[in-house]
Formats: structure tokens, sequence, C-alpha cells
């Protein structure tokens, strides 16, 4: 009898090795053989297994997506472009002090004190902050805490691994914020049928992240370190609506590096990403940007509400006065769309450049009808 | 008692080590001074001396590297007395640019070189030859063949030392040095001498005047004379021995223990009436007279010597220039391939060239013989090459792993000389981390090397480990020079508090000599720090800290930094026997073979302490082996593993 490879082997070979892995951290935290150092995931030592969870729960290994939409959202929400919608809203957090530090509206931060005060979720994990000795991800179980992990990182933050790192009793109920990659990962995680494995069940709420890409951490600090900067000095990041550029904020004022300078530090693994709203969340929280000029957008969030867990917590959060809503304006959500499916056109035509193949999508089902409508 | 034993009364019967009959025989000529450096199979000897000291009113040092040795040896022949530096072979490589110029200048009080060495590299990484240097430099060598002659040896090497007016090389090999025979003792001279250091006399007058090796070429030719005095002594010499027929059909050349393979092999194909064994004692010069009598005797002859060919090129050579010898005259040794140019001989391997040579069937032996032979390979235990529990080598080789997979350029370690070669000679017991290992100090040198290859392409990171022992020994030059050189090295000191592998000599790291008086500490982080690099000291068993401290390293471009692991041997006295934990495993948490942990402890951490139980599948901790280091319990990812502080009463 022929052996079966190992999983960790086949990880490396199908997902380390073909520059997929996206730092999402869900083969992290699990065993010792897999670690983040900096934004990489790192095989320690070998492993023999078969059938091991890193394999299971990475989103750049093959999935069955279509059965992991199936078990998680009503059939009647599908949307090609950006996957279930129940709801689409544009938000702000109420609370002015917590939307002066969030990264735009502070929804997410606002949505996860909720969760955590109403008790729906013990703790929340969140990634490490900006200045940071490395990304990371963070167990937070109280919620004034929250706002200290407010805005985004634009680089890859294990909070996966964080994740698997929880204890399995005391923080019972957890939420976590996820990039689309990890709530892929989090999707074969909630639904994943492993012998002793429960662990998934834990998970009572997934904020997704829309997502265009990540920066790869080492080519970002050189890029930084060509505007003189560091990474530890950063006080916030964001793409401004409209202006092509990528603002840095420190304590002593702000540059604008182009996009196209920036263009050359993103993740590889980000180019055959084909998700941009976290399709496999509970509900999904961008920048709103669309459908108006962007005065009237800024500081306001995007939210498509895709399961029933998502869609309790947002409706209460309208009853208690956490967030404050608008109605989108009608062109946003068709805008959203084309430039999700874009996304979509251009990952699989950089995933066929790889594979040499449009039959081999590497982690994708060219048989999956979402794939196969972007497949052209 | 090992005191009294070296001190025991004239023509009482004594069981030596092979280094302590070398031992007794320096104090019956009389040593004042004896240095060395650690090494095995020398270090018996300057370990005795030093518990005798007292008594015996020496000045014994292990000294901070060979060439020291044997400086601070000639300095004390230079005033008058006697004395001996000891080395394993390579030592003598490292005092071998000293030992060119002292040959040359000349000694005054007796002044004896011991080299011991292995061949077949039972406890080295090579298997170095000095007899050459007997030859290159021109010092007489002698070479004891059982254990009443190393010790009457080495008592007469002080004598010819001082005759010749230059030093003498002694060469034990393991099989003598640490065998044991029956010694009859000698007397302890009865005065004492004073050192006085005279240079004011002319220049060529080797006892009054400067002690230096110019004018060259007149003392060189002074050299050449003294060895013919020393040939004619040789051919005296009760050490050089002929036992067999008067015609034999074979003369059998040797020396050293390779005297005894011979005998017995002789006696074991019953060649006793065929064959005349030379034991040479004298091994160079060779005393032409004797040796040119015997090779007169037989047509064929066989020299048996262990690693080079030294002794049969010298008796070929010995051979070639004596017109009284007819020709026709085959030889055997080495170049025909009779022998092996490596490894250690034995009486087998002696016994199938006389049979090859003879063309006897090997099947002829007495099978008794190879019963025995076979019963007593089975008793030698196999070495299973590996750390020992608790040991910080393996603690501090799993974060210099896991530091390297972090960064993620593919960064290795250049290996050095002490315990932790074993992470080359096994590459899992280094995680397979260390692909090079070469002398004493090489590590650095070759790091400092490779970093500079970046124009070149080369960019993966370059780190470097080495003993505290060694720090001293040879590293500090070439610490210097990647410093200065701008060399981006992550240099690790591995400092176990002690020269571990060799049996904790002191060394200049450490507040006690070898007379075990108190003495300034040389800092290791104080030279570092002094010479420019940055420095941090870690406890290798904490992880984490050595981790962080290793990445941050790794990451910082373009400077020497160093990083000293310090945590004392598992072995050390202070450590032995005490555990500072009860360790172990809790089987509920443990989850053995399952994914999440796949056996990390017994798979690849592999402290011999832990153990599989195949049939619980559920990792165990052998109590008699752990020794309570608690490592383990911070790289089990169940926390399965625990350690419980040992309540002190
Ligand atoms: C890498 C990245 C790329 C993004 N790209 C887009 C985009 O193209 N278009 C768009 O509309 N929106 C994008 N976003 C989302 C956007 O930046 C905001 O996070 C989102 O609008 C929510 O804003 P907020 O004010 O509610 O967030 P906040 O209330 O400020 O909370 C943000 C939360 O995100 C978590 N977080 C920060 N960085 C990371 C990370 N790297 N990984 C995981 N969690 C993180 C924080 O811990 C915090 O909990 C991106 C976010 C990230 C992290
Ligand atoms: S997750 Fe399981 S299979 Fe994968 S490397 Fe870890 S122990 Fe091995
Ligand atoms: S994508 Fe995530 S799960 Fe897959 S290899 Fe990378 S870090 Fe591991
Ligand atoms: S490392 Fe821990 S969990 Fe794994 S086998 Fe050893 S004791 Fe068990
Ligand atoms: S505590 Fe663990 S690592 Fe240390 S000796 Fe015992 S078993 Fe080995």
């Amino acid at each position: 009898m022929r052996k079966k490879r190992s999983s960790q082997s086949r990880l490396k070979k199908d997902v380390l090795e073909k520059s997929l892995c996206t730092g999402c951290g869900a083969c992290v935290g699990l065993c010792p053989y897999q670690a983040v150092y900096k934004d990489r995931t790192v095989q320690l030592f070998d492993c023999d297994l078969p059938d091991g969870k890193c394999r299971a729960f990475c989103p750049r290994t093959p999935s069955d997506l279509p059965l992991l939409r199936e078990s998680l959202f009503d059939a009647s929400d599908a949307t090609d472009e950006i996957g279930p919608v129940k709801e689409y809203w544009l938000t702000r957090a109420k609370d002015e002090g917590l939307r002066s530090r969030a990264q735009h509206g502070g929804t997410v931060t606002a949505l996860l004190g909720l969760a955590m005060s109403e008790g729906w979720i013990d703790a929340a994990i969140v990634s490490g902050r900006l200045d940071g000795r490395e990304p990371e991800g963070l167990l937070i179980d109280r919620a004034e805490e929250l706002a200290d992990y407010a805005q985004s990182r634009f680089w890859a933050a294990p909070t996966v691994a964080a994740f698997h790192r929880a204890p399995e009793s005391g923080a019972g109920r957890l939420g976590i914020v996820a990039t689309p990659c990890q709530a892929i990962a989090l999707a074969k995680i909630r639904t994943a049928k492993i012998d002793g494995y429960r662990k998934g069940g834990s998970l009572s709420l997934v904020i997704g992240l829309f997502c265009g890409w990540t920066l790869a951490l080492d080519r970002f600090q050189n890029l930084l370190e060509k505007y003189q900067l560091s990474a530890s000095a950063l006080t916030g990041m964001d793409i401004p609506a409209g202006k092509n550029v990528l603002e840095l904020r420190t304590a002593g004022g702000s540059a604008n590096v182009p996009m196209d300078e920036v263009d050359s530090c993103v993740r590889e693994a980000c180019r055959c990403c084909v998700d941009s709203t976290a399709e496999f969340a509970d509900l999904s929280v961008g920048a709103a940007r669309f459908g108006a000029n962007p005065e009237e957008m800024r500081g306001w969030n995007q939210v498509i509400v895709r399961s029933g867990a998502g869609q309790k917590l947002v409706s209460l959060a309208r009853q208690r006065g956490v967030l404050e809503f608008r109605e989108a304006p009608p062109p946003a959500l068709v805008e959203l769309k084309n430039a999700a499916a874009e996304k979509k056109k251009k990952a699989l035509v950089r995933i066929i450049a790889k594979s040499r193949s449009p039959k081999n999508l590497l982690y994708l089902n060219p048989d999956d009808p979402v794939v196969r409508k972007y497949l052209k | 008692m090992h005191m009294t034993k070296l001190l025991s009364p004239a023509k009482s019967k004594v069981l030596f080590l092979g280094n302590e009959a070398i031992a007794r025989g320096a104090l019956e000529a009389g040593v004042s001074v004896a240095t060395g450096y650690p090494g095995t199979p020398s270090s018996e000897v300057i370990e005795s001396l030093a518990r005798v000291a007292q008594e015996r009113n020496l000045y014994v040092e292990w000294s901070v590297n060979e060439k020291v040795a044997l400086e601070v040896a000639a300095a004390a022949s230079f005033a008058g007395l006697r004395s001996m530096a000891v080395m394993k072979q390579n030592g003598v490589n490292v005092a071998s640019d000293f030992l060119l110029h002292l040959t040359a200048s000349g000694t005054r009080g007796g002044i004896v070189l011991v080299s011991c060495e292995d061949p077949g590299a039972l406890s080295s990484v090579n298997e170095g030859e000095s007899r050459y240097f007997a030859g290159m430099l021109e010092m007489p060598l002698l070479e004891p063949a059982d254990f009443q002659e190393a010790k009457d040896m080495t008592k007469w090497a002080f004598e010819l030392s001082e005759a010749i007016g230059n030093v003498v090389m002694l060469r034990s090999v393991t099989r003598m040095s640490h065998a044991s025979g029956n010694v009859v003792c000698g007397k302890f001279p009865a005065k004492t001498r004073k050192a006085a250091f005279e240079y004011g006399g002319p220049i060529m007058d080797s006892q009054t005047g400067p002690m230096i090796s110019t004018p060259v070429v007149a003392k060189h030719l002074l050299r050449r004379q003294k060895l013919k005095a020393v040939c004619a002594l040789f051919e005296k010499s009760p050490f050089n021995r002929y036992t067999g027929p008067a015609r034999p059909d074979l003369l059998l050349i040797t020396a050293s223990a390779c005297w005894l393979y011979a005998v017995e092999a002789v006696e074991m194909l019953g060649l006793q009436k065929r064959v005349g064994i030379l034991k040479l004692g004298t091994t160079w010069p060779l005393p032409p007279r004797l040796v040119s009598g015997h090779l007169r005797k037989a047509g064929k002859i066989l020299i048996v010597e262990e690693v080079m060919a030294f002794l049969e090129e010298n008796v070929k050579v010995l051979a070639a220039g004596d017109p009284k010898l007819s020709g026709g005259k085959t030889f055997f040794g080495k170049y025909d391939g009779t022998l092996p140019f490596a490894g250690e001989l034995n009486p087998d391997i002696v016994a199938d060239a006389l049979a090859k040579i003879f063309r006897m069937k090997r099947g002829s032996l007495p099978s008794s013989y190879l019963e025995e032979a076979r019963k007593t390979a089975a008793l030698l235990p196999p070495r299973e090459q590996t750390f020992c529990a608790g040991c910080p080598h393996r603690a501090s080789f799993w974060s210099i792993h896991n530091a390297i997979a972090l960064d993620g350029r593919e960064g290795f370690v250049c290996g050095d000389i002490g315990c932790y070669s074993m992470a080359a000679l096994t590459p899992a017991n280094g995680y397979w981390t260390m692909p090079t290992l070469h002398s004493m100090g090489s590590g650095t040198g070759l790091a400092s090397g490779f970093a500079k290859l970046s124009p070149f392409g080369f960019q993966k990171p370059v780190l470097t480990v080495c003993g505290d022992s060694t720090f001293y020994h040879a590293v500090i030059p070439a610490l210097i020079n990647a410093q200065h050189n701008r060399a981006d090295i992550t240099f690790i000191v591995l400092d176990n508090q002690g020269t571990a592998m060799t049996g904790f000599q002191p060394h200049p790291g450490i507040e006690v000599n070898a007379l075990k008086e108190s003495v300034p500490a040389v800092d290791i982080a104080s030279i570092c720090r002094a010479i420019g690099a940055r420095v941090a000291l870690c406890d290798p068993f904490d992880l984490a800290a050595t981790g962080a401290a290793l990445t941050d390293f790794l990451a910082e471009k373009g400077s020497l930094k160093v990083l000293i692991l310090r945590q004392a041997c598992a072995l050390s006295p202070e450590k032995k026997g005490k555990k500072t934990f009860e360790m172990k495993v809790d089987e509920d948490l443990c989850l053995g073979d399952a994914c999440g942990c796949n056996r990390l402890c017994t798979r690849i951490f592999r402290c011999p302490a832990l153990v599989w139980d195949r049939k619980k599948k559920k990792a165990a901790i052998d109590e008699v082996v752990c020794a309570g280091c608690g490592v383990c319990a911070s790289i089990c990812p169940r926390k399965a593993i625990i350690k419980m502080q040992k309540t002190v009463l």
C-alpha cells in the first residue's frame, strides 16, 4: 500500500510553494509544526500525518465552496458577485469617540462590542495593533478594550491562529474579525467533520472585512524605508476614495504613496483571490465608496448582512441605537458587484497563468457555477 | 586514591592507566612544570599531575590552547627546569608554529612534548598524525609499546632532551593512554632544581646565549649535529627489541600499540618460527645500523603502523641509502595495500595481512579465536550519538533551528569542536542546522568568510557556535576578524561553564585553575563588547527569550552579533544527580501521534528521557534518565508535560 502523502507536505507543495498562502493563520496554532513570523507562514519540522487539520482548514487547498454556501446560508440570498445578501446598508457607529478611532465608520468595533455586552460572545479575536512587534491575532474579552484594536492593518494578521490557540473551555463563544480568506477558513472550520474536533462550534460570530489585497510585509517595509518611515511608527493607513494613493499616517503627519508603488508590494496570494467581500462571513463590512461622491461617504461603512446570526446582530444594533443607518443609494450595490466581479476575473486569469491550464484552478473548482461564470 | 597511587614508592608494582604511567615517568624525571590543553585521549596526564602538584612541588596548568601550553613549558626549560606539554594529535598542529621555532632555538632543561593520538578517531573529528612533525622539525620521537615503557620512556625522554638540548616528542595512542597495565615504579629525584634564565652568553651557546632561532642556517646545522648524537643513543636503546628467529622469512617492523597487535597476530597464525618482530621505541630518527642489520636478515619486510606510512617511508629511505643491503627486498605495508592507510589496526587486521603474505587461508584460524572476537564485538555498546538528557545544547539548537526557519532565508550554522559537534555528526541532534565542522575556532572564521560572499550572490544568513573553552582557545582572532571586516554573523557561545566534553577541566572563564586555586575569570561578554559587537545573554532553557533574541539578531543587518547562551552542562558536578524539576506526562492531555502534535517530543525534540509508550500511544518520562531541566514542558503543544518544582527540604 502506498503511504498517503502527508497533509503538511501537500500544504507546502500546493499552497506555500505556489505562493498561494494568504497568511491567514488557519494552519497555525493547531500544532507545533506551522508558525507565522512577520507575515510569513513557516513549517518548522516535518509532520507525516495524512488527513490533518492544517490542510483541511486552509482556504487555499481545494474546498467544496458550493457545499459551504449551502450549509451556512439561505440559497435564496445568493448572488454570484458578492455571495449571499440578506440586507445591504450604509452604517456607522453612533459613538463619535469610537468613530474617530476607527478605520471608517467603526461598525466592526461597535458590533463586536454589542455582541460581547449582550453576552452573545464571551471574547473577540481581533488583529494586533499597528505598532505591535509582529502581526498577530489577539483574544480580547473586555468590550471596552476593543477600540484599542480598531483600524485596518493592510497586511496579513494570523487571527485564525489566535482562534486555534484560544482555550477550548472558558471563553466558549467567540467572535472574530476576518478577511475574506480567513472567512473561508473559518467556514471550513465551522462545518468540519473531523473526529474529536468540536471547536468550530464555538465560533458564534464572523465579521468579515472587504478586502482588495494585503501587502507583503518585507516589501512594504522596504517601501516605508524609502519614505523614511517604519511600520511601528504608523498610526493609520487608508486608501481614500478616488485618489489612487495609500495614505500613511504617523504622529508627525502623513505621506501619500502612489498606488503603482504600493502595487509592487501586494502579496502574490492576494492576486489569486476571488473574494473581495468576505462572502463566507455572517456579515461583511467595508468602506462606503459607491453611489455618491466621496465626501458624502466619508466615515461610513457599507454592510452586507449574510446569515441569520448576522441579521439578528444588525437589527439589535438598530434597536439599541449602537449603529446609525442610511439607505444605500441605488447604484451602490451595482457598482460594488461590478467591482467584485472585476476582482474575480482578474484573479482567475492569474490562477490560470500559474497552473497553465483553465482546467486546473488550483484551490478553486472549475465546476463551481460561480467560478465558471467568471472564467469567460 | 589516585593521589597515593601516582606517588607509590619505588619498586612497587602498580596498575596504571597509560596516561598515568606517562605522568609517573615525568615525576620520576623530576618534572617541575606541566601544561596542556584538554583533549581525549590526553587529558589524564595533566589531571593526574595536578592532583599531586602540591606534594611534588609542581606547577600544573590547563593553558588556553596547545601553543600557549608549549610556550609556558618552554619557558621553564629555558630556565633550566624540566617541563612537559601534553595535548592530543591536532593540538600539535596548533602548537606547531611555536614548535618550528623552538626546535631551532633549542632548549635547556629537559622538555617533552606528549602527543596522545587517536587512530580511528574514536573521540576526534580527525585522524591527525603528529609523527611527521618529528621528521619535519627534526626532533626525536619516542613511542612506547607497553605501560612499563610508557613510564620508563617518558623519564628517559627528559634525559635525552637535556642531553641534546632540544625538545623530544613522546607519542601515545588511545589504546595505550586509556588502557591499564602493571608498572614497576622507580625513584623520585632527591634534588629539586632552581629556575634561572641566562642569556648574556655567545649567540651560538645554547646554555648561556639568547634563546632565538637565528642565525638560522648555523642553528639549523647545529640541530643536524644534535641528531647524530640522538642516532648514536638510539642505536643502543633498550626500547628497540628484536624477537624471533635469526633468519626469519619475514621481518615485521612495528612500534607503539601496534606491537601488541603484531605479536598476537603472529601467535594466532602460529608463525612464531617464520616471522621476526623488530619493535622500535625510537621511531625518528631511525637508528640506521640497528635497522639495516635487521633488514639484512629477511627478504620480505612488513611494516605495521596505524594511519600514515611514516615508519614505512623512513625504513624504505634508510634501505635505499644503504649500499650494503643487497636488492631483492620486498616491502609490505600501506603503499602496496597490505594494510589500510586509515583507521585503527587490531590483531585481526594484522593477521589478515600476514595471511595474505604467507598465502594462508584465514579460515585456518582457530575458530575459537574468531568466536572470541565476535563475542567481544557484541559486548561493545552501540554508541547512540545524542545530547544527554537535560543538555543545554539540545535546547540551544532547538531555538537556533526555529529562528533559522522563521527567518526563512535558509540560514545555517558553521560548527566548531566540542560536545555540540554532535549537531553535525548526527544532524538530527542539531535539527539539521549545522553543515560544517572543522578545527577549534574555524566555525567563526568560516562564518566570517561566508558573510563576505554577498557580492557574489550569496544571501543566506550565517550563524556560528562555539563552546566557552573553544572561545578562549582559538575563536578570538576570528571574531576580531569578523568585527573588523564588518562580517554580518550571529555568533553564539554555547557557554556550559566548563570544558565538558573532556571532563570539566577549568578554562579561563572559570574562577579556579587546574590546581584548584582561585584565579580571575576572563569574561566572554566583556571581550565581545570590547571589540564592538552587540552582545545579548540568554538562558537557553528559556526557549521564548532565546528564540526572540535569535530572530532579532538574524533580522538585524550588517554587524557582528553575539548571543551567549549560558546554562551549565547537565553532567557538571554542580548539576549531576540534582533535578530542578520532577517531570511527568499527563496522559489525558497528551495527544500522542494524533493531529495536533504527532509526537513532537519523542520524534523531533528527542531528549533521551522522553519515551514513546507504543501500547498507550502516549509519551512518558523515563525518570531515571530525566535530568529535570524542564525544557520539554515548553515545547509540548498541549502542556501535557508537567514540571513540578522539587521541594527543597
Ligand atoms: C487588509 C485589508 C484590506 C482591506 N481592503 C478593503 C477594500 O479594498 N475595500 C473596502 O471597502 N474595505 C477594505 N478593508 C476594510 C476596511 O479597511 C475596514 O476594515 C472596514 O471598512 C471596517 O471599518 P470599521 O471602521 O468598521 O473598522 P474598525 O471598527 O476600525 O475595526 C477594524 C477591525 O479590523 C481588524 N483588523 C484590522 N486589520 C486586520 C487584518 N489585517 N486582518 C484581520 N483583521 C484586521 C481590527 O482588529 C478591528 O477589529 C480592508 C481591510 C483590511 C484589513
Ligand atoms: S495540523 Fe496535524 S497534520 Fe498538519 S502539521 Fe499539524 S499535526 Fe501535522
Ligand atoms: S493560507 Fe492560511 S492555512 Fe493556508 S497555508 Fe497560508 S496561513 Fe496556512
Ligand atoms: S509533545 Fe506533549 S502532547 Fe505531544 S506527544 Fe509529547 S507529551 Fe504528548
Ligand atoms: S525535563 Fe524533559 S527535556 Fe529535561 S531531561 Fe527531563 S525529559 Fe529531558
